[in-house]
């Protein structure tokens, strides 16, 4: 589609805008010429030590967890043919967050590199189970939805008994519960960074069978595109993508399941443009909701998940009224 | 290069689907597969594109044995348009029928080069559908969504298309133009292979008939006045 190039560039422009008010606003206010110094290098401590230890960091963790959901959200939704699919909502998540609720409750203690792989780990077993439901003929959508929200509910219910039998903190399980990125810092950020890597590393190949999956397994098998293969390998790096996302921020609710549905609807279906624009999409999204939930009533916070429900569900319900699936 | 089936069985569950089919289909012309539910005809066509392993049996695309090849290199031969396909109505019919000349080579590899969309355009001509190129497939009718499902079979140029059942549920118009359309294109070249209960449609216009009943052909030959009371003589037809 010939708009992609400029959905893409739109996009980018959002996410400078984004990226400028992330480092630039908050409770602490800092001066514009204060700002362009210590970005220069030549800022007094206290201001490079808001912008390079709290504000940026932050920053990145906001892209890093959009871009995750967003592609794993649109890898999910185009491999199983489900409007529905979202790595929360069909439990992918789910594994991650048990692991993340253990840890919080003391129960699983390790550092944040072996947290964030076994949380990878769990969620490709929620993966696995995803997969094999799929690929089972006579599986209709709304059968493999029920199937996920089942799994969801399950780790959910998992991770909170987890929570209420350790009595962690309220405001801890809160923003682990709707998500947030309060006190992200460099050290919660470079962990994560190999499993993004890998998770786009596993998705690249397939991504040209991906868009000849919307005509049915057994005409994609024909034209030689190995559905069951290329599904499983979208799942798992869906449930890698969706395990990282929730390593780094809890349950950010809505932006796996919102993000392709508005990608298709800018730049159509073909899935390696798509999968472009959910990468930007995504970071986009999470990132402006992240300015919302730390700026809006400073200086007090809310969960980020609050805010991207709370934008995604009416755009959700126009976006509802347009999309077209089989 | 015709496609010779020899003594294909096909056992489920300790239940006979399809017991010693052999038949000829002929390397071009409309050759229809006539049976009722449960008879086989889609297991059939599922064994032949290798999607389902034979029991026993094998089958020859001309002198090759096609029965000891992969899904991948049947698929060099056959194009499958199967029974309750869905239809992504997010695309058009330019788009889906561009997805037919697909090549697995990776992430940027793939590209509709100037001799695919040349491909694409005659397909749409072929079956009528030109000027519905830039069309939602949602916005079309059944039997125009029928035709661009039938484009789709021929762009990848292969020597054998299948359709299974493509045409049940259309009213008798529709069936009749679709029919029509069917054996113009088997007449150039091409091997059509389609799965059918309509009988009448069957003898008007198909150059071969294989009737299979409880998984077991019971006729085989040109369109013949008689099979109706062939068909109505068989007692797993009623």
């Amino acid at each position: 589609m010939k708009r992609v190039p400029w959905v893409a560039v739109a996009l980018c422009l959002l996410l400078v805008i984004g990226v400028f008010i992330g480092i630039a606003m908050g409770p602490v206010k800092l001066e514009f010429h204060r700002l362009v110094e210590t970005i220069l290098g030549h800022g007094d401590t206290a201001a490079k030590m808001l912008i390079w230890d709290l504000r940026l960091p932050r920053v990145a963790a906001a892209l890093l967890v959009g871009a995750c959901l967003g592609i794993a959200g649109y890898l999910l939704q185009t491999s199983t043919r489900n409007p529905l699919g979202d790595p929360l909502l069909f439990g992918l998540g789910g594994g991650a967050a048990v692991i993340q609720a253990l840890a919080m409750a003391g129960i699983v203690g390790m550092g944040t590199w072996g947290l964030y792989a076994l949380s990878v780990m769990a969620s490709l077993v929620g993966a696995a189970i995803i997969t094999f439901f799929a690929s089972r003929q006579g599986v209709s959508p709304a059968r493999l939805a029920l199937i996920g929200v089942s799994l969801s509910a399950l780790t959910a219910a998992i991770a909170t008994g987890a929570l209420a039998g350790a009595r962690v903190f309220g405001v801890q399980s809160l923003n682990f519960v709707g998500g947030s990125l309060a006190n992200r810092g460099w050290q919660d950020i470079f962990p994560a960074l190999p499993f993004l890597g890998l998770g786009l590393l596993v998705a690249i190949p397939i991504l040209g069978n991906l868009n000849v999956l919307a005509l049915g397994d057994q005409v994609a098998g024909n034209l030689g595109a190995e559905p069951g293969r290329t599904r499983a390998v979208a799942v798992a790096s869906s449930g890698i993508l969706g395990g990282t996302a929730v390593a780094v921020a809890g349950l950010v609710g809505f932006v796996g399941l919102l993000v392709p549905h508005v990608t298709r609807l800018l730049v159509g279906h073909d899935v390696r443009s798509a999968f472009i624009i959910s990468i930007l999409l995504g970071a986009s999204v999470v990132l402006f909701a992240d300015q919302v939930a730390r700026l809006a009533f400073m200086p007090s916070e809310v969960p980020i998940g609050m805010i991207t429900a709370l934008l995604g569900a009416p755009l959700m319900i126009f976006v509802a009224r347009r999309i077209q699936w089989n | 290069m015709e496609l010779t089936l020899t003594g294909i069985s096909y056992v489920r569950r300790e239940k006979a689907i399809l017991s010693d089919v052999s038949a000829v289909v002929p390397s071009s012309g409309l050759t229809c597969l006539l049976g009722t539910n449960g008879a086989g005809k889609t297991t059939l066509l599922r064994i032949l594109s290798g999607e389902l392993k034979s029991t026993s049996g094998k089958y020859y695309i001309g002198d090759i044995d096609a029965s000891a090849l992969s899904q991948r290199e049947l698929a060099k031969y056959f194009a499958i348009i199967p029974q309750n396909a869905p239809i992504p109505p997010y695309l058009t019919v330019r788009e889906m029928v561009g997805l037919g000349r697909f090549q697995p080579r990776g992430f940027s590899k793939w590209h509709l080069s100037s001799q695919d969309r040349t491909n694409i355009d005659a397909c749409l001509v072929r079956c009528q559908i030109d000027k519905l190129g830039d069309r939602r497939l949602d916005e079309l009718s059944g039997g125009e969504q029928k035709r661009a499902w039938l484009a789709l079979g021929l762009a990848p140029d292969k020597k054998f298309i299948m359709l299974d059942e493509t045409l049940e549920g259309m009213d008798i118009f529709v069936k009749r133009t679709f029919f029509q359309l069917l054996k113009d294109i088997a007449s150039q070249d091409k091997s059509i292979l389609l799965t059918s209960h309509d009988l009448d449609m069957v003898n008007e216009f198909a150059d071969k008939i294989i009737v299979l009943i409880g998984g077991k052909v019971i006729f085989e030959g040109p369109p013949d006045s008689n099979l109706q009371r062939l068909l109505s003589d068989t007692p797993e037809s009623t």
